[in-house]
């Protein structure tokens, strides 16, 4: 594998030139409307970008890279809010996926996934509120030379238009994940719509039969792999946010060089400057903190490392990324308060990514529970 | 020149955990254990002992080159020195002649000013104060008015300064003068020396909310002052005044001072049995997080400064956000402390012995001296966002 720089430079070019010609706002704001979500075709071409197997082992023909490089693609491409579920594929589904067991089954999907023929989400949560991931109440029981499993599952971003589902459910000893294509027999996908117009699936699964072969991790790696999964993808979310954020800051601060009232640009007036400055704080913190992040996490730490890490960067890239987009809807004024004016679709995706993967203040009383306090 | 080239190590070869470990090793073992994390600034009778102590180790300036009897430190084993010192909680001691008059004289003094100057300040014989505030020039200090008129070879300055940190301990000021009334506010600023003892100074401490006095107000009347003690060039006193090093912009912005304080609020807050309330661990969380991040962006700046790069305007952040964050620490100090959060003093809590009142005072002019968090945020504007003005 070349140097870490030139894979760094590289992805940073693809998406530079992605987001001048593949994707515009105008296209996010058609696929707002549509229950389709994302658009394959968009999908593909990302495949060959090489970005779905950027967390893929080379053997299965991804690159092999670590998050940081998955971090600049996230977070060039939330600059532009584009909707297809790269997040939700190609760390939080490959990362299950990767981390299991079964190599008969990476063999058949990675590859696929890589190609941008398979697209699979993860779908691990029930409850709102907790990112532990044994807190379910999906079963699955042996059955037929496989596995039948009931349970309800929440939250799953990218569900939308997705082929199948990487699913966590519980036996005897722990927890176990599967694959369930999406049109298996039992299992019924329906979906919530969000505030920038995406969607959370709910799949209902009523005696789904899964194959022996379609058992993604057993009990022995199911849980370690997927709480590692989790952490990784909510830095990954924190780059989003950052991205956002960063998009939102520079908007409004145009906007202020620009607007005039009472004979001058609003960006003289001190108490907007410094509401600006204040933001501008925020987003170099979030920023620094997600580089920390990155580079830890690349380094391959222990779990309670890890998820600190992870729950100190989602903590405050989901406080800083609302932050500066509410106060750009501030900074615009009633311009700021229309669909017509993008300000709105920087609010609103915020608002889905401080959410997903567990909202600041979990996070924070996560780290508190991982990092007791030192004393004097 | 100077001799101490010849015997001061080569520290800068020595590698990073080995230069680490024998400051750390020095100050555990030299540093008098009950002048640790020091909330108040102490006198020149309390530290002095360790201003001489580490003057005989050759150590007391380790931002100046060896050749003027500095320790020549790289800013990689500089930023471990203060990281060191720090960590140890080592107090604050009158710095101004080694971190800005050494530095100013060594790139802008005359050769004659520097053998006159330097050794002295080694040797702790000369203590500087900084006479940049006036009554009417805070903020806007390029609005000073303190004026030297050329009388012969000397200056006669007429004036007043204000806020001079321990002023009356110091037997020398470096001093931003008015020296052309013509020309634009910063371009008539001339950076001169005066000798404390000179006829018409005269130094009038100032009681702080903390009740020390640890500033005052200095009033010059007809002060006669060599002309040989002018720094630089006339009237470019204020191109002298601003080209500070860049570890002493960062260093404001270090985390470890803080951090000590909040392992003090947490063996507090474990002594009241506070770790089973959710709201004070939420508040608590959030702090520790803001802490933890600051150290996340203090790291990305040291790492600049490593580099041997410029800081960029940016670094006005770093200020901004510690001392903010160390100014909510104590508000949460103060509130966890409830009914005893307004007794002054040291205060028992089953077996902890905290001041509360203390570190609330001395975080209130963080965000005052040094440029207030409002300057700081008018350069970030015009500077970094470049807003209109």
């Amino acid at each position: 594998m070349p140097d870490d720089n030139s894979h760094a430079a590289m992805l940073a070019q693809s998406v530079g030139d992605f987001v001048k010609r593949g994707t515009s706002l105008a296209r996010v704001r058609k696929l707002r409307a549509d229950p389709a979500e994302y658009d394959r075709t968009t999908w593909k071409t990302m495949a060959d970008l090489g970005w779905l197997g950027m967390l893929v082992p080379e053997q299965y023909g991804g690159l092999e890279l670590g998050l940081s490089e998955a971090a600049i693609v996230a977070q060039g491409l939330a600059r532009e809010l584009v909707p297809e579920p790269v997040t939700a594929a190609a760390v939080l589904a490959v990362g299950a996926l990767v981390g299991g067991d079964n190599q008969e089954l990476q063999q058949y999907l990675l590859p696929r996934i890589v190609e941008g023929e398979i697209l699979p989400v993860l779908a691990w949560q029930e409850q709102a509120g907790t990112l532990e991931v044994a807190a379910i109440s999906a079963q699955a029981v042996p059955a037929e030379g496989g596995w039948r499993i009931n349970g309800e599952k929440r939250f799953i971003s990218g569900a939308a238009g997705a082929d199948g589902y990487i699913v966590s459910a519980g036996v005897k000893a722990g927890l176990e994940l599967y694959w369930v294509p999406r049109d298996t027999h039992g299992a019924a996908l329906s979906l919530e719509t969000l505030a920038d117009g995406r969607h959370f699936g709910v799949l209902t699964l009523t005696d789904v039969l899964v194959p022996a072969a379609h058992r993604v991790a057993s009990v022995g790696v199911a849980r370690a792999s997927l709480e590692k999964t989790i952490d990784h993808a909510a830095v990954i979310v924190s780059a989003e946010l950052c991205g956002v954020m960063s998009r939102a800051l520079d908007m409004s601060i145009e906007y202020m060089k620009t607007r005039v009232q009472f004979g001058k640009p609003i960006g003289s007036f001190q108490a907007l400057q410094h509401r600006a400055v204040d933001l501008y704080v925020q987003q170099q913190i979030a920023a620094a903190v997600l580089e920390e992040a990155l580079s830890t996490l690349d380094s391959n730490p222990d779990a309670v490392t890890r998820a600190a890490l992870a729950s100190r960067v989602k903590a405050r890239c989901s406080d800083a990324g609302l932050r500066i987009t509410r106060e750009a809807i501030q900074i615009h004024g009633a311009i700021g308060f229309t669909d017509e004016y993008d300000a709105g679709l920087y609010l609103k995706r915020a608002v889905v990514l401080a959410a997903w993967l567990g909202n600041a203040q979990e996070h924070r009383r996560r780290y508190a529970r991982l990092v007791p306090p030192e004393f004097e | 020149m100077m001799t101490q080239a010849t015997t001061m190590p080569d520290y800068n070869g020595m590698s990073d955990e080995a230069f680490r470990s024998e400051v750390r090793a020095y100050f555990e073992q030299h540093y008098p254990p009950d002048l640790r994390f020091m909330a108040r600034r102490l006198r020149w009778a309390e530290i002095r002992d360790w201003y001489l102590m580490l003057s005989r180790k050759g150590w007391i300036a380790p931002n100046w080159p060896c050749e003027y009897g500095g320790m020549g430190l790289s800013p990689q084993k500089m930023i471990i020195f203060l990281e060191e010192t720090e960590r140890w909680g080592i107090a604050r001691a009158p710095d101004h002649g080694i971190v800005q008059v050494g530095p100013i004289l060594i790139k802008f003094g005359s050769d004659h000013q520097r053998q006159e100057y330097l050794p002295k300040i080694l040797a702790g014989d000369y203590i500087f104060c900084q006479g940049y505030s006036e009554p009417n020039a805070g903020s806007d200090l390029a609005s000073l008015r303190t004026s030297a008129v050329r009388e012969g070879d000397h200056f006669v300055l007429n004036g007043q300064k204000i806020w001079t940190t321990l002023a009356q301990e110091s037997t020398h000021m470096y001093i931003l003068v008015r020296t052309d009334n013509a020309a634009k506010k910063q371009a008539g600023i001339s950076f001169m020396l005066l000798d404390m003892k000179t006829p018409g100074v005269t130094v009038r401490p100032i009681r702080n909310l903390a009740g020390h006095e640890e500033f005052c107000e200095v009033f010059l009347e007809n002060v006669r002052v060599p002309a040989a003690n002018l720094v630089g060039e006339l009237n470019r006193g204020w191109t002298i005044a601003k080209a500070l090093l860049s570890f002493e912009r960062i260093n404001i912005g270090s985390p470890r001072r803080p951090q000590y304080a909040l392992k003090r609020l947490a063996q507090l807050a474990k002594n009241k049995g506070l770790f089973d309330d959710q709201g004070f661990v939420d508040k608590f969380t959030q702090l520790r997080l803001d802490m933890a991040d600051l150290a996340s962006i203090y790291t990305r700046y040291v790492e600049i400064v490593k580099r041997g790069e410029t800081l960029g305007q940016d670094v006005s952040l770093l200020k901004i956000w510690a001392m903010e964050t160390w100014q909510r620490l104590t508000e949460l100090l103060m509130e966890v402390a409830q009914e005893y959060g307004c007794v002054a003093g040291e205060i028992d809590f089953n077996g902890v012995g905290v001041d509360v009142l203390s570190p609330f005072y001395y975080s209130r002019p963080a965000t005052i001296y040094g440029g207030s968090s409002e300057i700081q945020r008018n350069i970030l504007a015009k500077y970094v966002l470049n807003l209109p003005s």
